[in-house]
């Protein structure tokens, strides 16, 4: 009886299993074929993977690069999307465990982010330096992607910032487009509270947890939260910060700001016309033009500056670059990216045309493509103009930790807007920086 | 007075109702938005569902999603059963010396952190992917190996089988059956509340695991429901109503599974705190 029990068991034990195998029977199918094409090139072309976030946007950059691939070896590209976050995760598991298994050949990583993992994993990364020319690329993109003078990150899209405003609203409160041109914060507000005054509306929305607004302002002036090393504080002693938090909090108690506490209340404050303003990355522009009943009634400025020593009108938020990584098929993953978003003119209008998505590549950043009129817009290029404040943007090391300074100063920023004195609140920040990224 | 206490319980319990319920109602009534209507907040049931839908099925493939989840969590939650109770009523039922040191050297693991073992855990998959491709890295049975055999389930079943009649094991014992006999005859059938209620939680857990499957499992075929929906939020601009039908979606298997073994679980839960 005993052993016919046992055998019921194992009989079922194996069973799971069979029953698991069945399903992943492509797995081992695949594996083996990675096995056979890692290194040499078959009948069937190199197979590459990649992976990326976003169907609209990088996915369909990746494929539309796959179309214009036209190098000598033959390249089967996989484009497999995943979340960013989920990126990130998968990245460091892997990475941290030095198993490279189901690793993609080319990643997409986000700027602020892409010195964590240069550093972190110095070995993992495949340098590109000598498949791509350095020097075509947008300054600001190249201080983010490399590393102690190699080049890791293809860069691609920029997240050059602008300032969206509605032009009815503007034209209620006595303005006009030219009157918003290459402002200060200072006169952001003043157009803010009129605005307010004459149709009832907000200037703009605010996440109190989200720092997007103060990282873009003092990136306008060419600061960041760390010295050029990317990894010594530079909180307690930087003018631009120092005159970014007094625009925040100024902003704050003008009481222009709809407050919001995620994306969806951002995007949809500003669709269902609660805020007359967005200063923010130029992908955010898809979702302003979703609204088409607000065609005509939308221009985009230069974003307004602080008024400190090396402040401009132009800055960044967001943005990534391609890397790959440092296992089979590298070569062919470089070979990849060089010809396509490393050097091929005409694929960077397409980019434009089928997905606005605009390049950092300066080369590619003329043609038809970029001077056409935004019928939302009333006609404006707004890629042109994108274009042209992108070459501009400074270039500052978004070093190892932008996202943790990002947390220490959102509790700060709160302190400083009940009233803690700004030296103090900067003074702490530095201090918990400190003890906390040694 | 006493009709007073009623309206009073009555009107808390209905708010604690509208309360757990609202989220499900805004989930189902959302799917049936566009996304614009979603980012404004509308509350009433809109005309976009087949849209919806019509974009979940183009975009992505959540039928293999689906497919993958159910795999996952009905072989998970079998083993994890046989496995947890075997240990449950070894446990409780047999006599050894260092046994309760083992035991509470288990329930110390429930206080280790996932991500702490999670690196280490990979790196182990990793390395068995070259002898054992079936169970290696990427494949459904790596999703859910980790996860069958928790210390909190064991405790869950020995905390319930103390209520458990011995008396019955004697008389198995005494009528001829074999201790696996026993078990298997005797012990399934009589505690088969407690099995509906430990089904559910492990189903559940199974079905809404994210960390580990997310590291293991990398190619698209092999997603589950949550990765899935974790990517359908990561774009630009996302279309919530497309994500909220797949939220709603994903929902329905759970809920079904707890209002089909309701009864049960309410009563195995029951058992497990009088015990």
């Amino acid at each position: 009886m005993k052993k016919v029990v046992f055998m019921i068991l194992t009989i079922m034990m194996v069973a799971v299993l069979v029953a698991c195998g069945n399903g992943d029977e492509d797995s081992v199918d695949d594996q083996e074929a990675n096995d056979e094409t890692e290194g040499t090139t078959n009948g069937e072309g190199e197979a590459i993977t990649a992976w990326a976030w976003d169907p609209n946007f990088n996915i369909r950059a990746l494929e539309l690069a796959d179309q214009a691939y036209d190098g000598e070896v033959d390249l089967e590209l996989e484009i497999i999307e995943n979340a960013q976050d989920d990126i990130v995760q998968r990245l460091n598991t892997s990475l941290s465990s030095g198993t490279t298994q189901g690793m993609p050949n080319i990643v997409l990583i986000e700027d602020y982010r892409a010195q964590s993992f240069l550093q972190a994993y110095p070995d993992a990364f495949y340098p590109l330096t000598d498949y791509i020319d350095v020097d075509a690329f947008a300054d600001y993109k190249i201080e983010t992607t490399s590393l102690d003078g190699e080049q890791y990150g293809l860069p691609f899209d920029t997240g050059v910032a602008g300032l969206y405003i509605r032009t009815d609203y503007l034209e209620e409160a006595g303005y006009s487009v030219d009157d918003v041109q290459d402002i200060t914060w200072a006169e952001y507000i003043q157009i803010g509270v009129d605005i307010k005054e004459a149709t009832g509306n907000n200037m703009l929305t605010q996440d109190p947890s989200d720092l997007g607004l103060i990282r873009m302002m003092i990136q306008s002036a060419g600061t960041w939260y760390f010295e050029d090393d990317g990894s010594t504080p530079n909180l307690a002693n930087n003018p631009a910060l120092e005159a970014a938090m007094q625009a925040y909090r100024e902003l704050m108690e003008a009481n222009i700001v709809s407050m919001v506490s995620d994306w969806s209340q951002f995007v949809g404050a500003f669709n269902d016309g609660d805020v007359a303003s967005v200063p923010t990355g130029n992908w955010i522009t898809p979702s302003i033009t979703a609204e088409e009943s607000q065609s005509g009634n939308w221009a985009v400025v230069p974003f307004p500056k602080l008024e400190v020593e090396g402040a401009t009108n132009v800055t960044n938020l967001g943005g990534s670059s391609w890397y790959v990584l440092n296992s089979d098929g590298k070569e062919a993953a470089a070979t990849f990216l060089a010809n396509t978003f490393g050097s091929n003119e005409m694929f960077y209008q397409d980019l434009i045309d089928e997905i606005g998505a605009i390049g950092t590549y300066l080369p590619g950043m003329q043609g038809e493509a970029f001077e056409e009129g935004h019928e939302f817009f009333d006609g404006q290029s707004i890629v042109a103009d994108f274009s042209e404040w992108t070459e501009a943007i400074p270039a500052v090391n978004y070093g190892m930790h932008t996202y943790a300074i990002d947390d220490i100063l959102a509790v700060e920023l709160q302190n400083y807007l009940n009233d803690k004195e700004l030296t103090d609140v900067l003074e702490d920040a530095q201090s918990q920086a400190e003890t906390q990224l040694r | 007075m006493k009709k007073f206490k009623r309206i009073l319980s009555y009107t808390f319990l209905s708010i604690a109702t509208i309360i757990s319920i609202y989220p499900f109602f805004w989930m189902v009534v959302s799917s049936t938005n566009a996304s614009v209507d979603v980012t404004r907040g509308r509350q009433l049931p809109g005309t976009h569902l087949i849209e919806n839908l019509t974009n979940l099925f183009d975009q992505v493939n959540i039928v293999t999603a689906l497919t993958n989840s159910a795999i996952i969590a009905v072989l998970s939650t079998f083993l994890t059963l046989l496995i947890a109770s075997l240990a449950g009523y070894g446990f409780e039922m047999y006599r050894s010396r260092g046994k309760d040191i083992a035991f509470n050297i288990l329930l110390l693991s429930m206080m280790i952190p996932f991500a702490a073992i999670m690196v280490p855990l990979y790196r182990l998959f990793g390395r068995i992917s070259h002898t054992a491709p079936l169970i290696g890295l990427d494949t459904l049975a790596a999703a859910f190996l980790p996860t069958i055999t928790t210390a909190f389930f064991i405790f869950f079943f020995r905390q319930n089988t103390k209520m458990f009649p011995k008396d019955l094991i004697e008389a198995g014992r005494i009528d001829g059956l074999t201790e696996l006999g026993i078990f298997f005859r005797i012990y399934m059938p009589t505690m088969k509340t407690t099995y509906a209620a430990a089904a559910i939680i492990a189903f559940m857990n199974s079905w809404n695991n994210f960390l580990w499957p997310l590291v293991v499992l990398q190619s698209p075929g092999k997603q589950t429901i949550p990765l899935l929906i974790s990517n359908l939020g990561s774009s630009y601009s996302p279309d919530y109503g497309m994500i909220m039908s797949a939220i709603t979606i994903a929902t329905l298997p759970t809920a079904l599974v707890f209002f089909f073994m309701q009864k049960h679980f309410v009563a195995g839960m029951m058992g497990s705190v009088k015990g």
